[in-house]
């Protein structure tokens, strides 16, 4: 199965503006009142705005003009009526669509992250996490800005701009198409112009992500930076990413700039046109002053809203492109359903029938693998780097599916197992220990249903019975040392403690440790050894290690490389084999 | 997380000024495009004014008005244009040299500085605060000088035109600015919790995705997603109550100058029909406060600009101000390789990471320290390779103090591997020549004696084979053999190991040190272990235990005399005869 996502195409786009618009339907679902209030209120605010002018116009003309200052009174009650409508409507339509645009941030945040957590570890490792951090936090974070600010602006300015347009064209039909014609060379120019301002925003983008990536690599780095005195390799490497993102900025400042006074120009333009056409029809009689003034405020009425888009248009396509982001990982299934079965096949803990696995594509890394692990015993296996060790561990906890042949768990095909009923009976101590922030404690009985609601007292019982509460002094505050968000204050030994106790504390029938004590002195693994020796007689444990007492007390050992899991039988015949498979390699 | 209330407290934007000052001319050219662009707009209004009054009248010029108006549009089109071009260069300009005065200071500080002050911050400060300064230079300075200006013009025109009406008109302003004022003080800690929620959901979501194996280890989705829930909720609850106050902001606004219009029309409309005021001047009052109210909105925007960018600012300043570390001497002489530990303090955090740790090492012999996890190890390499600066005590290397060395001379001669495996996204070549000094010949013997060549004649473009940022197609043992081959390619006089074995198996691992003792003869050797079994023919072994060295001396000393050490052989005992096997 792929997972893996498109990271190439940078390019946002090329839709129709419809197109995007429409992509944009299914996550607006259950909001159909509320945008229909919100367009309906944006069509009354529009209306107050465009009245408002024509308005004006009428007093001008049929009362200033004929000294009836009765009438401009009445007539300004009007005006204000009009104005409250506008007020009360455009509150309205702000905070519905405001509510909306929340809302279906959350809404899209939650499918997202349901669906992350649908999906299996194939997927994770077929993507950055870096890529995958960004896809949820940045993209969605794009839409959010759409929807709170644009979306708002670009219905009620295309609103506007619409009914400004209507009205120019319908009042005088030779006027309004002439105070159109800037309007349309206006939108030919920004066609034109559009790829090169998106070449060069793009090329901006991408200097800037190379220049964040090398500051990233060397302040991570910066141990070994002062340690080799390369500080001239931060700051060259860096010299130089600097350069190369002030001028890839400067030339799309210089692009993405030319709208705005491109569409100041086209609006002056249009007032000229109106004002200069239109005094030859007052001089001709075709037209009156005040009707001249009401023009003038809808051509500004026409291009201060076209003019905003121009602005919120680069938002909408950051928003779409976030989108289509988003959506790639939600059009995403997992391939991993239980497959009902109910056959049984022998009574060992765990075992592989003619097993073979490839990851996505790639070539086999097990290839018909037999054997099976008995009740009660320990397991070793060994093996070179690269020999298919981890891969063998993570089928045995359905971690991928096998790409041919059966894994069976107390017999019965691992795929008929729920999620719940593999996570109660496996542990899985992972080579690359993980801790969520919070505090030891908090990681210990992370995700642990029997320990979840007890007071910190009665864990430390817990612990004592199981023989685990010598291993918390090697941390400064016990079960409440903190552990950060990036875990920097513990070191690797210590990560790998809290893991083996996680794990051991959840009492699995089948105890999986991959190279999890690597890091851990070997004073701490004897009790570690000791600890698993307590383990209820039924327990089933696998080790692979690199240290070999970490394995002396393995009941047998299987020797795993080149696609191959084959037992080893004694001790003596397992180093040898290592040694051997060794030279090969 | 270090009390945000702190940075917040009254950010000064009188250091943000200054800090244009050197770009004077530059912030000169853009104020004065911004104000001629502006004027040359004010005079629009007049242009119309002019044009329907004289509509009727018999000596007025089509032609000039349309010339005049063209040359308008013209002229405001390149000064805005003109204008924004400037402002793209100042504010460009003002990051490139922020970043790499930021760049100066750090490269300036010792590793415990980036330590402290930590990479992540320090990317921010490089990243998103000078893009906050950025935007201050690129958004707030032309909006602001020129929303002043249309203020302050816009006014005086119309009070030029009909005084009572205008100030009648310019009630609003205050109108305005106060319901901003209001909205923007309440609003700006929702924005700030907004960005906490933010922060907060990001982690739980970053946490999911990086732990995404454990997760489904134990099927603890539901457990994520609860936590997720919560943050996600909260942030939305912040969204809609600052939707909430914006949404009533905006049209309030278009309400207040709404009645402005409708007081022109209505006053104004008096004092055309009474005769004081023409028709023409009573269009140009309507087009006048429509320039009049978009300033003062912008100036409430960039009022949360110049704040943001004066909180970044500071931010980037305290880096800025950080006093350098402690220069060291200038001393450079070819290192005999006698090393002595005295009474050595290291605080790491709130407790001692190492007390009052004595031993010395004598030139050419090998010692190895060996101790439980978290016993401090690691900051003694630290602190004998002068990447921190212990508390208290000495580190001396030919009876004279480390700080006494040239810092470059002393990296150069003095060479650590470190724990974790750091990969540049370089060819593998640069990678382990990483120091510029290493020579053809350097390089080959080290890779030689890290058993790398084999590993080389694998790769298709050999030693020119790029190697990605986190060395993900390479195997652990692979990466820590680079790291040995990158330290032992500085033909140093002092190699100090940390924990070099736990990734290489025994029999590699004994290869590599009998190449190293061949390869590299009179090397002093310290060396951070686990394994017993390697280091029982070494000169000394240090027992390092909770910071504190417990005991010193030979292994047949030890064995005798260390309660501890022999709690740690008996641990590996058992192993021993598959250890020598190898």
């Amino acid at each position: 199965m792929h997972y893996r996502l498109n990271t190439q195409d940078t390019n946002q786009s090329k839709e129709p503006l419809r197109v995007g618009l429409t992509r944009l339907l299914p996550v607006m679902a259950g909001e159909g009142r509320n945008v229909a209030l919100a367009v309906f209120a944006i069509i009354i605010s529009s209306a107050t705005t465009l009245t408002a002018p024509l308005i004006i116009a009428y007093i001008v003309d049929r009362f200033i003009a004929t000294n009836d200052y009765q009438g401009v009174f009445v007539w300004s009650g009007l005006l204000l009526g009009v104005f409250l409508i506008g007020l009360v409507s455009s509150y309205v339509q702000s905070r519905t669509m405001g509510g909306v645009g929340r809302r279906i941030l959350f809404n899209l945040r939650n499918a997202i992250f349901t669906k992350l957590q649908a999906l299996p570890v194939a997927f994770f490792n077929q993507n950055k996490s870096g890529d995958l951090i960004s896809r949820i936090n940045n993209d969605t974070d794009k839409i959010n800005q759409f929807f709170a600010q644009a979306l708002m602006q670009f219905l009620s300015n295309a609103a506007l701009m619409l009914g400004a347009g209507v009205l120019l064209v319908s009042l005088n039909v030779r006027l309004g198409l002439a105070a159109l014609v800037p309007a349309i060379i206006v939108l030919i120019a920004t066609r034109m112009l559009s790829g090169w301002v998106k070449r060069a925003s793009f090329k901006s983008l991408q200097t800037l992500g190379g220049l964040s990536g090398e500051v990233q690599e060397s302040l991570a780095n910066f141990k070994v930076i002062v340690a080799f005195n390369r500080l001239d390799y931060f700051r060259n490497k860096f010299a130089g990413a600097n350069q190369a993102n002030y001028s890839a900025s400067v030339k799309a400042g210089v692009a993405s700039n030319i709208f705005l006074p491109l569409y100041g120009l086209a609006a002056n333009l249009g007032t000229l046109i109106v004002l200069a056409y239109g005094i030859i029809l007052i001089g001709n009689g075709e037209l009156t002053t005040g009707l001249l003034i009401g023009y003038i405020l809808y051509v500004t009425n026409f291009y201060t809203p076209m003019r905003q888009l121009a602005s919120i248009w680069a938002s909408l396509q950051l928003a779409l492109a976030g989108l289509d982001r988003i959506s790639e990982v939600l059009a995403l299934n997992s391939d991993m359903t239980i497959v009902p079965s109910d056959e049984v096949v022998g009574d060992a803990v765990m075992a592989f029938d003619d097993v073979s696995f490839s990851y996505s594509g790639g070539q086999d890394v097990l290839s018909d693998i037999c054997f099976s692990l008995e009740r009660g015993k320990t397991y070793a296996l060994i093996g070179p780097t690269g020999g298919g060790k981890t891969t063998t561990a993570s089928l045995m906890a359905r971690l991928y599916d096998p790409s041919a042949g059966t894994v069976r768990l107390n017999g019965r095909d691992i795929r008929a197992f729920t999620a719940e009923e593999r996570a109660e009976t496996i542990g899985f101590i992972l080579q690359e220990p993980f801790l969520f922030s919070g505090t030891v404690g908090d990681n210990i009985v992370y995700g642990n249903p029997a320990y979840a609601d007890l007071a910190g007292g009665q864990l430390v019982d817990r612990l004592d019975e199981a023989g685990l509460s010598g291993l918390l002094k090697r941390f400064d505050q016990g079960l409440e040392t903190p552990v950060s968000a990036s875990g920097d204050a513990m070191s690797l030994g210590q990560k790998q403690l809290i893991a083996f106790m996680r794990a051991a504390l959840r009492n699995p029938q089948l105890l999986i440790l991959d190279e999890a004590t690597a890091n851990i002195d070997t004073v701490t693994e004897k009790l570690l050894e000791e600890i698993l020796a307590a383990l209820p007689a039924q327990t089933t444990t696998v080790i692979i290690a690199h240290r070999l007492n970490t394995i002396n007390n393995a009941d047998e050992i299987f020797f795993v490389n080149g696609g191959t899991v084959t037992p080893a039988g004694s001790m003596e015949s397992a180093v040898d084999m290592l040694l051997n498979g060794q030279m090969q390699s | 997380m270090s009390s945000p209330n702190s940075a917040r407290a009254r950010p000064n934007s009188g250091k943000l000024f200054a800090l244009l000052v050197p770009y004077w001319r530059w912030i000169a050219l853009l104020v004065g495009l911004t104000i001629a662009g502006n004027s040359l707009n004010l005079v629009g209004p007049q242009l119309i004014a002019r044009a329907i009054d004289g509509a009727g009248t018999a000596n007025y010029s089509l032609t000039s008005l349309i010339e005049q108006f063209l040359a308008l549009a013209a002229g405001v089109f390149i000064l805005t244009y003109g204008q924004s071009i400037v402002q793209t260069l100042a504010a460009e300009k003002v990051a490139r040299d922020l970043r790499t005065k930021l760049i100066a200071t750090i490269s300036g500080q010792d590793f415990a500085f980036v330590q402290k002050v930590t990479a992540s911050k320090l990317l921010t400060n490089l990243t998103s605060d000078v893009d906050a300064v950025k935007s201050f230079v690129s958004q707030a300075i032309a909006s602001i000088v020129s929303s002043l200006f249309l203020i302050v013009g816009a006014s005086i025109l119309l009070m030029l035109i009909d005084w009572q009406l205008a100030l009648l008109v310019l009630m609003v302003v205050p109108i305005i600015g106060f319901s901003f004022y209001f909205v923007l003080s309440r609003v700006r800690p929702l924005f700030r919790r907004g960005q906490e929620a933010l922060d907060w959901l990001n982690k739980v979501i970053n946490e999911s995705i990086l732990g995404s194996s454990l997760i489904r280890l134990l099927n603890s989705q539901a457990l994520e997603y609860d936590k997720f829930i919560v943050a996600n909720g909260e942030s939305k609850a912040i969204g809609l109550r600052i939707v909430g106050m914006f949404s009533a902001l905006i049209p309030i606004i278009i309400f207040v100058t709404n009645l402005a219009t409708l007081a022109i029309v209505s006053f104004g409309g008096h004092l055309v029909i009474s005769g004081t005021m023409t028709l023409g001047d009573f269009t140009a009052f309507n087009s006048y406060l429509g320039i009049l109210i978009f300033p003062i909105l912008i100036i409430g925007f960039m009022s949360n600009v110049v704040a943001q960018a004066s909180a970044s600012y500071e931010r980037i300043g305290t880096v800025l101000a950080s006093p350098p570390p402690e220069p060291w001497g200038r001393r450079d002489d070819p290192l005999h390789g006698d090393i002595e530990v005295a009474g050595l303090n290291v605080r790491y955090g709130d407790k001692l990471a190492l007390e009052n740790v004595s031993f010395s090492v004598p030139a050419g012999s090998r010692t190895a320290v060996i101790g439980p996890t978290a016993a401090g190890k690691t900051q003694l390499l630290y602190a004998m390779s002068g990447l921190i600066v212990p508390e208290s005590g000495h580190v001396r290397y030919d009876g004279h103090e480390i700080t006494d060395y040239d810092k470059q001379a002393l990296h150069q001669q003095v060479a650590l591997v470190f724990q974790d495996s750091v990969t540049f996204a370089l060819s593998l070549r640069e990678n382990i020549a990483f120091s510029n000094t290493v020579d053809d010949l350097s390089l080959q013997k080290a890779i030689e004696t890290a058993e790398l060549q084999d590993f080389v004649a694998t790769l298709p473009d050999g030693l020119d084979t790029i190697i990605s940022e986190r060395g993900t197609s390479l195997s652990g043992g692979q990466k820590q053999r680079i790291m040995l081959a990158r330290a032992l390619a500085l033909n140093p006089r002092v190699l100090l190991l940390d924990d070099f074995t736990a990734r290489v198996d025994s029999r590699t691992e004994s290869k590599i040190l009998a190449n190293v003792a061949a390869n590299y003869p009179g090397l002093t050797l310290v060396s951070v272990t686990q394994k017993i079994g390697p280091i029982e023919n070494y000169d000394q072994v240090v027992v390092l235990m909770e910071g504190a060295a417990l005991a010193i001396g030979t292994h047949a000393e030890l064995i005798h005399t260390s309660p501890e050490y022999v709690q740690i052989h008996n641990s590996q005992q058992s192993t021993d005869d598959y250890a020598l096997q190898a």
